[in-house]
């Protein structure tokens, strides 16, 4: 008798271990999320659309020759597995270069929780196959180094941007106090062959929102994200990220005064229009109420015609302009099911038209991405139903 | 992994082999197993499950407590709660993660570390996880972490963010 209690005993023990031996693998695959809807997309003048997500450990770029109805084949981007972040704000991303170039982006989960490195690839032969994988920090402490941002300049400059904690381990370490974590940026001047070492954007800013890039009308890129002030005040900082002549001065652009202790996970929206105008959209829930804000940026002061864009289950909005044309949409989440919404401004974003559904989804999807063509807007959308590229004009 | 399960039966056996000589010690550790058992394991939470969660309690009230594996900020708010709880009897306090029961190994590791074995938890188990946050609290924006106190009479007041000491005490009344 004994003996049989014994081993029923044991069994607990036994599962544990595994368990426990599961547990770092399956948060260094998933990255916290199991959602793999993440994706980036890019379209090239002549129309060919490029499409990067993550298939288990790899990461895969397909492409389109009639706007998204049918994807091409697979290109592995890294023939040796590795965990990848999949999920809404920290996802892979997809640029295009001047000459053809195709630079793509993600973030890699390490065993720790939290901790990531910024990994980089590109294809310099239309995607036929990309480089080795590498990771572009000079930094390889086991800690946050993820929400990559990609973007290339006027100049055919590869930017990189992220949100990386050194900063807050060696204030912890110093028992200094320290809110949030520091964004990174780097950038390669061939190509993507090599990456300057990083600089500092800012101190104390969101750890878990995506940082929106945007080039200027002289062909820089700036960068929009959200940043910490005073007391978990998370609003948004502006910077120019130089690279000729750092520092960077990163500029207070958002005053909503939302105050969270917290991990938001809304990422902001930035797209600046030829004549210099900062169109931009952003998440708050200040005062309980869950907000969609759009607004035109003046770095250090409070931004200028601003709009309520949606409410109560509205998030993710991505932006994009044209001239005087902007286009702003989001997803409106209802206890039916998910909504691809639609405001647009043809007169420079002082008015907008009402919200419109443009597309919808009984199931999940990825944060909806904004791409342009020739003045038209199209809208990137991956949903459980599969990828599609939405119009947003009315037929 | 499976060295390491070997590994840990192996020692195991041992430990076994030495009990077996010891009938009070082997009375204690399987009190111990027991006591060990009466903790919770995350279950799972769809969209149909959602309705009896926010149901108003019949007395006191019902704490949610929504948070992350990701999210740095969610075991201290986790803790300051539970804490709460054992000194307000009345609150019915239920942990749930936003993450997909599939990481139920690592939602539980990370729960009994922070010695929350023993609060009724809760992991996502839907294909379209924003709609759950939508049911769960049409309010909220999925930013974690989120405390979401239904009262009695029915009434709801969310914060998002870790809960500061003003803030607990007003979750207290």
């Amino acid at each position: 008798m004994w003996r049989r209690l014994l081993l029923l005993c044991l069994v607990p023990f036994a599962v544990a271990a595994q368990a426990h031996e599961g547990m770092a693998m399956d948060h260094a695959a998933m990255g916290g999320h199991t959602s793999t809807l993440g994706f980036g997309a890019a379209l090239e003048p002549g129309g060919r659309l490029w499409v990067v997500d993550a298939a288990g450990q790899h990461i895969r770029v397909r492409h389109s020759d009639d706007m998204g109805r049918t994807l091409s084949d697979p290109v592995i981007v890294n023939p040796t597995p590795e965990p990848i972040y999949a999920e809404g704000e920290n996802r892979p991303k997809i640029v295009l270069g001047p000459k053809g170039e195709i630079y793509v982006s993600w973030s890699q989960p390490r065993a720790k929780p939290y901790t990531g490195f910024v990994r980089f690839s590109r294809s310099l032969d239309g995607g036929a196959h990309f480089d080795a994988p590498v990771t572009v920090h000079t930094d390889r402490a086991e800690i946050t180094h993820r929400f990559d941002s990609i973007a290339v300049d006027g100049k055919g400059r590869v930017v990189v941007a992220w949100i990386d904690k050194r900063d807050l381990e060696a204030a912890t370490a110093s028992n200094k106090p320290y809110l949030g974590a520091a964004t990174y940026y780097t950038w390669s001047d061939d190509r993507g062959a090599t990456f300057h070492p990083e600089k500092k954007i800012t101190d104390q800013s969101c750890e878990c929102c995506r940082i929106a890039l945007a080039a200027t009308p002289d062909g820089n890129i700036a960068a929009f994200f959200r940043a910490i002030y005073g007391d978990n005040i998370r609003d948004h900082a502006y910077a120019l990220l130089q690279t000729d002549s750092p520092p960077v001065k990163a500029q207070r652009a958002t005053f909503t005064q939302w105050h969270i202790e917290g991990c938001p996970h809304h990422g902001p929206s930035l797209a600046i229009a030829h004549d210099g105008t900062r169109h931009a959209v952003w998440f708050s829930a200040a005062d309980g109420k869950a907000t969609i804000w759009y607004g035109q940026l003046v770095p250090g002061k409070a931004p200028v015609h601003t709009l309520e864009v949606a409410g109560a289950g509205a998030a993710h909005a991505d932006l994009a302009v044209a001239g005087t044309h902007v286009w702003i949409v989001y997803h409106q989440q209802t206890a039916e099911g998910l909504s691809l919404m639609l405001r647009e401004s043809t007169d420079g974003g002082a008015h907008f038209t009402e919200a419109r559904e443009i597309a919808r989804t009984a199931g999940s999807a990825g944060w909806p991405q904004l791409l342009l063509r020739d003045g038209r807007a199209f809208v990137a959308w991956n949903t459980t139903d599969g990828f599609r590229l939405v119009l947003t004009e009315l037929l | 992994m499976g060295s390491g399960i070997t590994r840990t039966s192996a020692s195991f056996a041992s430990f076994v082999f030495s009990l077996r000589r010891d009938r009070a010690r082997v009375l204690l550790f399987v009190a111990g197993v027991l006591f060990a058992h009466s903790a919770f394991a995350v279950t799972p939470l769809a969209a149909d499950g959602v309705k009896a969660l926010v149901a108003a309690p019949a007395k006191g009230e019902r704490v949610i407590a929504l948070w992350s594996l990701d999210c740095a900020y969610c075991e201290e708010n986790l803790t300051a709660l539970a804490k709460l709880q054992r000194e307000h009897r009345d609150i019915d306090l239920v942990i749930v993660a936003t993450d997909s029961i599939e990481q139920h190994e690592a939602i539980d590791a990370r729960l009994k570390q922070a010695g929350l074995a023993d609060v009724p938890s809760r992991a996502y188990a839907d294909a379209t996880p924003d709609r759950l946050n939508y049911l769960i609290d049409p309010a909220w924006g999925g930013e974690t972490p989120r405390t979401l106190v239904i009262r009695a009479d029915g009434t709801r007041q969310g914060y998002s963010g870790a809960l500061d000491a003003k803030r607990l005490a007003k979750i207290a009344l």
